[in-house]
C-alpha cells in the first residue's frame, strides 16, 4: 500500500571509506522500500570511496524515508547540486 | 559579436540550447558553454579587447551572452600588484597579487560571476534572481540585481550574524532565514531552484555564472603583459573559479593571444576544510565529502560542486594543492596588510599562507613568478581579527603624555617593529 504524491529526488550518493563501499546499502535500501526505485545515472567506485549519480523515485514520504535510510547506512546524500549554499 | 553555441554535458557530451539547466538530463553531469572558437579566430585579438571597457566586459566576446550586459559595468579590472615587499620578506624575485578585494561594488571576486549570469537571465526572460549564500555571494546578488532592476531572493542560514545580513540587506532584496543545519539549507535551496521558475544563480545558471570566473584569468595575462605567471595560486570553495582560470590560460594559448608558457595553477584550502587538497595529496579524483571547522567561512565547503574539475585542472597544468591552519591564515592576513596594504578576507589569507607554504616546501621555485589570487576584503570579516590586534594605547591630551609614549616605544623597539622596507 503506497501513498502520497509521487516524487523524482537526483541525488549523489557518496560511499566514503573503504568499508562502506564494501556494504550493500543499495541494496538494503530497495529491500525496504519497494516502492522506491533508483537509477543509477553514473558513478565512480574504486577501493576507497565510491559516487553515484542516481535518481529516486516513488511516493514523497518513502522516498524522502529511504534517502534517510541511505544517511543511517552512513551514506552521504546530497542533492545533486552538491553544496549551493556559498559564501 | 556573440560566439556562444550553446550548452554541452562535461561528462556525456549531450547539447542542450541555452537556457536555463546546468545538469545533464541523461547522467546529471555539469554542463558547460560552448563556442564557436574557429570563428573567433582573427577577430578575438589583443587589441579588440584593449578597445573594450575597463570592467570585465572587455572579454564580453569571450563570455556567454548574446545582447548587451546589463549588470556589472563597472565590475572587473581589478589591479595586478607586483608585491615587492612580499618579495622581499618571502625571498622570492617575482611576486603579484591580483586584487579582487578591491572589486566594485562589493568588494569580490564574485562581481564577476553574478554579472554574468544577471546579464544571462535578464537575456532569457528571468525577472527574479536568488541565491543561498552566507556572503560575499549574497552582497553581490542583491547589488547587481538592484541595479539591474530584479527582485531578489536571498537565502540564509538562520543564525547568520547581524553583519553579514546588513550586507546584503541595504540593497533591498527579500531575504529568508532558513532554520536547520547546514544541510538542512543546503537541500531546501535546491528543491527551491526546481521548483520555483527563478534564476538561481549558482544552481540553473551555473553553466554561464562559472563563466565570469574566466575574466579573473584574462586580466592576469593581459595585466602582466600578455603573459602568464609561471605559478597561480587560488582558493578552492566551490570549485568555481579555479578550473575557469584554467579554461581562460588555455583559451588565450589556444586563440595565439599568450605564448604558452606552460602555467601552473595551485588550489589553496583551510586545513578545516580541504576536501581537495586531500584528493590531489591522495592522488584521487573523487572528493570525500567533509564537515567544515575553519575561520575561512567563505571558503568552507565540504563537498564543492566542480571539486573534480578542480582536481583535473591542478594536474594538468601540473601544479600542486596546499591547506593552511587557521593561526597560519590570520598571520598572512596580516602579513598581506603590512607588507602590502591589502586587507583580505580569511579565504585570501589562506592563499598566502598556502603559497608561502607552497614556496617553503620547494614546490614552487624562487626564482620563478607567482600570482596570488586574492578574492575578496577583510572588512567583511573583522571578527576574525579583531582579538588578534592590540587597542591602541589611551593618552592624556597632553604633549608631555606624547611624548612618555613615545619614549616607551622606543624602549620596548616599539618604533621600529614595522620599519619600511626599500624596495
Amino acid at each position: 500500500m503506497t501513498t502520497g504524491e509521487t516524487i523524482k529526488k537526483r541525488v549523489w550518493l557518496t560511499f566514503g571509506s573503504r568499508r562502506m563501499v564494501e556494504t550493500p546499502a543499495l541494496w538494503r535500501m530497495a529491500r525496504k522500500f519497494p516502492d522506491v526505485s533508483f537509477d543509477i545515472r553514473q558513478a565512480s567506485v574504486t577501493a576507497e570511496i565510491g559516487i553515484m549519480a542516481v535518481l529516486l523515485e516513488g511516493p514523497q514520504p518513502q522516498v524522502q524515508a529511504a534517502m534517510a535510510f541511505l544517511q543511517e547506512q552512513g551514506v552521504t546524500v546530497e542533492p545533486i547540486e552538491k553544496s549551493v549554499v556559498e559564501g | 559579436m556573440a560566439y556562444i553555441i550553446g550548452l554541452r554535458c562535461r561528462e556525456c557530451g549531450k547539447e542542450y540550447p541555452q537556457k536555463g539547466v546546468h545538469v545533464c538530463e541523461v547522467c546529471f553531469g555539469p554542463l558547460e558553454v560552448q563556442y564557436d572558437y574557429t570563428r573567433m579566430k582573427g577577430k578575438v585579438t589583443r587589441e579588440s579587447i584593449e578597445r573594450g571597457p575597463r570592467s570585465l566586459w572587455r572579454y564580453r566576446d569571450l563570455l556567454p551572452i548574446n545582447g548587451e550586459p546589463r549588470a556589472g559595468l563597472y565590475s572587473g579590472y581589478t589591479p595586478l600588484r607586483r608585491a615587492h615587499h612580499l618579495e622581499k620578506i618571502l625571498n622570492v624575485r617575482e611576486l603579484y597579487i591580483k586584487d579582487d578585494s578591491a572589486n566594485y561594488p562589493t568588494w569580490s571576486y564574485k562581481e564577476r560571476v553574478v554579472s554574468v549570469a544577471i546579464t544571462k537571465a535578464l537575456e532569457l526572460g528571468y525577472h527574479t534572481v536568488g541565491c543561498a549564500s552566507t556572503g560575499n555571494l549574497a552582497n553581490s546578488v542583491a547589488a547587481h540585481a538592484a541595479v539591474a532592476g530584479m527582485k531578489a531572493f536571498v537565502m540564509i542560514p538562520h543564525d547568520l550574524e547581524q553583519g553579514k545580513v546588513l550586507g546584503s540587506l541595504i540593497f533591498g532584496p527579500t531575504m529568508v532565514r532558513i532554520q536547520g543545519n547546514y544541510d538542512d539549507v543546503n537541500r531546501l535551496c535546491s528543491e527551491i531552484a526546481d521548483k520555483y521558475k527563478w534564476a538561481i544563480v549558482n544552481v540553473n545558471l551555473r553553466p554561464f555564472y562559472t563563466e565570469g570566473a574566466k575574466t579573473f584569468g584574462y586580466e592576469i595575462a593581459e595585466q602582466l603583459g600578455w603573459k602568464f605567471p609561471q605559478h597561480t595560486v587560488c582558493p578552492t570553495a566551490g570549485g568555481t573559479i579555479l578550473p575557469k582560470i584554467h579554461k581562460a590560460y588555455q583559451e588565450l594559448i589556444d586563440l595565439g593571444l599568450v605564448e604558452n608558457t606552460a602555467p601552473k595553477i595551485y588550489s589553496a584550502q583551510a586545513a578545516g576544510c580541504n576536501p581537495v587538497v586531500e584528493a590531489i595529496r591522495a592522488g584521487r579524483d573523487l572528493i570525500k565529502p567533509q564537515k567544515p571547522k575553519t575561520i575561512a567561512k567563505s571558503i568552507a565547503i565540504g563537498n564543492p560542486a566542480d571539486g573534480f574539475y578542480v582536481v583535473q585542472a591542478v594536474r594538468q597544468s601540473g601544479g600542486w594543492a596546499m591547506d593552511a591552519t587557521d593561526p597560519e591564515i590570520i598571520d598572512a592576513i596580516k602579513l598581506l596588510a603590512r607588507a602590502e596594504g591589502i586587507w583580505t578576507e580569511p579565504a585570501g589569507g589562506t592563499t598566502l599562507a598556502a603559497t608561502i607554504k607552497l614556496i617553503e616546501s620547494g614546490r614552487i621555485p624562487r626564482d620563478e613568478s607567482i600570482c596570488v589570487c586574492i578574492t575578496g576584503n577583510g572588512l567583511k570579516t573583522t571578527e576574525v581579527v579583531a582579538d588578534q590586534l592590540a587597542m591602541p594605547t589611551s593618552i592624556p591630551p597632553k604633549l608631555e603624555a606624547f611624548d612618555a609614549f613615545i619614549a616607551e616605544l622606543d624602549n620596548t623597539g616599539g618604533t621600529r617593529e614595522l620599519e619600511p622596507l626599500t624596495t
